[in-house]
């Protein structure tokens, strides 16, 4: 099941070559779905056109199932959001301002507490928001869209103006999240090598359009036929004569030997004729390339 | 709407500690503090004051002057500014327009809290009033307590009239602190709306001004005051205002492109 299905979804602002673009975005249910694109790439356009937030000019949305047109209210109150900045109204206390939630979702006061003890902020509670870090403020945002324990987050990069311990920790709430409630979770960044250690499955946008979608090895899976074999010998004239034997497409460089990619069997039969050959290899290995290469390539 | 109950608490919460909780104090109890003190300073005149029959319409007379010319439409102006704009402020529309809520309940129910706010703001002037009185016998016990009776129908009345009289300002305000999201333009277009229903008060459609009616309300009475007589019931006609920037406001809300 999806938790969030849209079709041929169009928006675009007035006066602004920009926008979306026929967007097919597909988050099963129980993922936790990474959005990537670069910045004015429409991520936050999306999310704000997924929440009703913006008005779409075409295309059709389905939030939990359900279609969001008639059925915003139900929608809504199982869908929990922290778009960019947190709302937080910073004179009252960060126990008011998850009260002020309690009132509208009807959820048991005690829930209040947990979700300031999840989010790490217990101590912080009868603080006033306004004396608040940005990295509480950040805190608190997540409190409130979790505040009533929703089956669908979504979050617009969560991590904005965080430090490096503040982005770990946001990390690990939103996995206890995922993994404790079966949240499913949509989240948008551009923050790639974080996203890396916490997606299940992902969509790039870019210009408007949605390029890739799909889990993250998939991703990572497409990108296996195009990845290479880097080899480094003590004699690569020599290697590169014997492997060409077999691997025509192999070339040698200025630091070692690189070949296409190898099912795991291939590269060691491999080693093995170049040490029967008195070859001596210290590296053979599939050179990885990392969510930010394949994002790049995506986006350009 | 049936969950209306729900979000006129969760607005109401909102303005705990907030400014214009703050303004609806402090203004109600400004004036009957100032009349307070002004008695205690010049208590020699007191007994004969307490003594006399119309001394409870003086009293009131006197604190609504300033109250109806100046401090209601300012309290109407900033108070709806302040609360209507509390999510400009805090950059809460978005979340607000996240919660399952429709957008009729969203639009009324911060309505709903700052009509009550304004029904407070009176309400706790009344009780000002009344304690601009008693506060200066209490202390100085140098006099009678006053022998006229209090005429408090007649005062309630005239309360729920000055709170007619107020809704154009309101809803005025409303619509524009909703829309526009610098606190500048609802304040400004405020007190400039004010400042044209002052200089319009001869003009003999001076009545037609939607920010006149608190001014026409207290001066209608007075026989020396320069005031143009209204053709047309003026509680009336703030109710009719009221109602059409009620409605205006609404469909400006609903008709949002962008709601957060």
């Amino acid at each position: 099941m999806l938790s969030i299905e849209t079709h041929g979804l169009s928006h675009s602002y007035p006066n602004s070559a920009s926008g979306l673009k026929d967007i097919d975005l597909a988050v099963p249910q129980g993922s936790i779905y990474g959005f990537l694109g670069p910045n004015g790439a429409g991520k936050s356009t999306l999310l704000r056109v997924l929440l009703g937030l913006i008005r779409r000019q075409r295309g059709s949305v389905s939030l939990l199932g359900k279609p969001f047109d008639t059925q915003r209210i139900a929608i809504l109150r199982e869908v929990g959001s922290l778009i960019e900045t947190p709302s937080l109204y910073e004179h009252l206390t960060a126990r008011e301002n998850l009260a002020l939630l309690r009132e509208i979702y009807r959820v048991p006061q005690t829930w209040i507490s947990d979700t300031l003890h999840l989010v790490g902020l217990a101590d912080s509670a009868d603080k006033r928001v306004g004396q608040f870090s940005l990295g509480m403020k950040q805190r608190l945002g997540i409190a409130i869209a979790v505040l009533h324990r929703p089956a669908l987050l979504i979050l617009d990069e969560p991590t904005n103006g965080l430090d490096p311990n503040g982005t770990i920790e946001m990390r690990e709430l939103l996995k206890k999240l995922h993994r404790e409630r079966e949240t499913t979770i949509l989240v948008s960044s551009h923050v790639l090598a974080e996203m890396e250690r916490l997606i299940t499955h992902v969509g790039i946008l870019a210009g408007g359009r949605l390029r890739f979608q799909g889990t993250l090895d998939a991703l990572r899976g497409a990108e296996d036929a195009r990845c290479c074999v880097t080899l480094r010998t003590d004699d690569d004239e020599h290697a590169i004569a014997t492997i060409i034997e077999e691997q025509p497409n192999a070339r040698r460089h200025a630091h070692g030997i690189t070949l296409p990619a190898l099912a795991h069997e291939q590269m060691a039969r491999l080693n093995r004729r170049l040490v029967e050959r008195g070859i001596g290899v210290y590296e053979l290995g599939r050179r990885e390339r990392d969510l930010e290469a394949l994002f790049m390539e995506y986006i350009q | 709407m049936s969950d209306f109950p729900a979000a006129f608490r969760c607005e109401w919460r909102k303005t705990k500690r907030s400014l214009g909780l703050w303004l609806v104090v402090v203004g109600a109890f400004f004036t009957p503090a100032i009349v307070t003190i002004a008695r205690l300073i010049n208590h020699a005149q007191l007994p004969a004051l307490y003594a006399m029959d119309s001394f409870w319409s003086a009293l009131w007379k006197s604190s609504w002057e300033s109250m109806a010319v100046f401090f209601l439409p300012m309290a109407a102006i900033l108070m709806t500014g302040l609360i209507g704009q509390l999510e400009f402020k805090n950059n809460g529309w978005k979340q607000v327009h996240t919660l399952p809520l429709g957008r009729s309940t969203l639009f009324f129910a911060k309505l709903a809290v700052i009509l009550v706010l304004m029904a407070l703001f009176l309400l706790l002037f009344d009780v000002g009033i009344y304690l601009s009185a008693i506060v200066p016998w209490l202390i100085l016990h140098a006099f009678a307590y006053p022998q006229a009776p209090l005429p408090l129908d007649a005062f309630s009345q005239q309360t729920m009239l000055y709170f007619v009289d107020c809704l154009p300002i309101v809803a005025a305000q409303y619509l524009l602190s909703l829309h526009f999201r610098n606190f500048l333009v609802p304040i400004g277009t405020g007190f400039m709306a004010w400042v044209a229903a002052l200089a319009a008060l001869s003009w003999k459609f001076g009545y037609l001004v939607p920010y006149a009616y608190t001014l026409f309300d207290y001066l209608q009475g007075s026989a020396n005051a320069r005031v143009a007589a209204p053709l047309i019931d003026v509680h009336l006609l703030a109710a009719a205002y009221a109602l059409a920037f009620v409605v205006g406001g609404y469909v400006l809300f609903i008709a949002r492109r962008q709601k957060g």
